[in-house]
């Protein structure tokens, strides 16, 4: 089953755009809202951007969070933008919430979440890589 | 001679909580704030909590546990900072896990 699944991932085309990996938490560091600018302005000029969050980065996706509590401008709330710029490829790592003992609950849909080998094998599909 | 420690660090990301607990002293208290109040749903806490009552006392900062859609629990007092502020002066020294 293993193997299949790694032959069938391996035929995919190798995509050329550029991958986003999210690996902080939302709120204590501006590391999130860098990489949701570059992924817009990417996104704008109809560049191909994937998106990944890893680690705590996967913070950033769950529901309810309210950062105007910590006077923060709340940038999550930017997420529901990403269809508009054409970002459909979104990431999660299975093994990062379930660490976290968190559930599948997003602020945004259309969110993959897969477990550690797809996660690296849909990275590795493409040529350019940024983490913050 | 009682400590208060700030944790402020996710301790999924850093070592940081571990270290506190490893020098956490009888009738000290930790206070979760900030990337801490993730540390509400690591492995590390299930010891801690055994701890409470008998010796140590847990806070988390309630703003900073909304904010990031962090559940409330019984066994740990949810408080303001400004009755942080006030368990500084309770506690002989304060030690900030950042």
């Amino acid at each position: 089953m293993t193997i299949l699944d790694q032959q069938s991932s391996d035929s995919l085309p190798p995509e050329n755009g550029l991958a986003i990996i999210n690996s902080k938490a939302p709120f204590s560091s501006s590391h999130g809202k860098d990489a949701l600018d570059i992924a817009l302005i990417f996104g704008s000029f109809e560049q191909k951007i994937s998106l990944f969050f890893q680690g705590d980065g996967v913070y950033q996706l769950i529901n309810n969070q309210d950062g105007t509590l910590l006077s923060i401008k709340d940038y999550l709330k930017t997420f529901s933008a990403f269809e508009f710029y054409d970002i459909e490829d979104i990431y999660v790592c299975q093994q990062s919430l379930s660490n976290r003992q968190l559930g599948e609950d997003f602020h945004i849909s259309d969110v993959q979440v897969l477990a550690s080998i797809e996660f690296g094998a849909a990275l590795n599909r493409h040529q350019h890589v940024l983490r913050f | 001679m009682s400590t208060l420690h700030l944790v402020r660090q996710s301790a999924f990301a850093t070592n940081d909580f571990a270290q506190c607990l490893s020098v956490l002293d009888n009738q000290d208290c930790i206070i979760l704030m900030d990337d801490g109040c993730y540390n509400l749903k690591h492995t590390l806490m299930e010891s801690l909590i055994k701890r409470v009552d008998a010796s140590v006392t847990i806070h988390i900062i309630a703003s900073h546990a909304k904010a990031r859609a962090i559940e409330a629990t019984t066994t740990i007092k949810h408080i303001e900072m400004k009755n942080a502020v006030e368990l500084t002066f309770i506690h002989n020294k304060v030690i900030t896990w950042q």
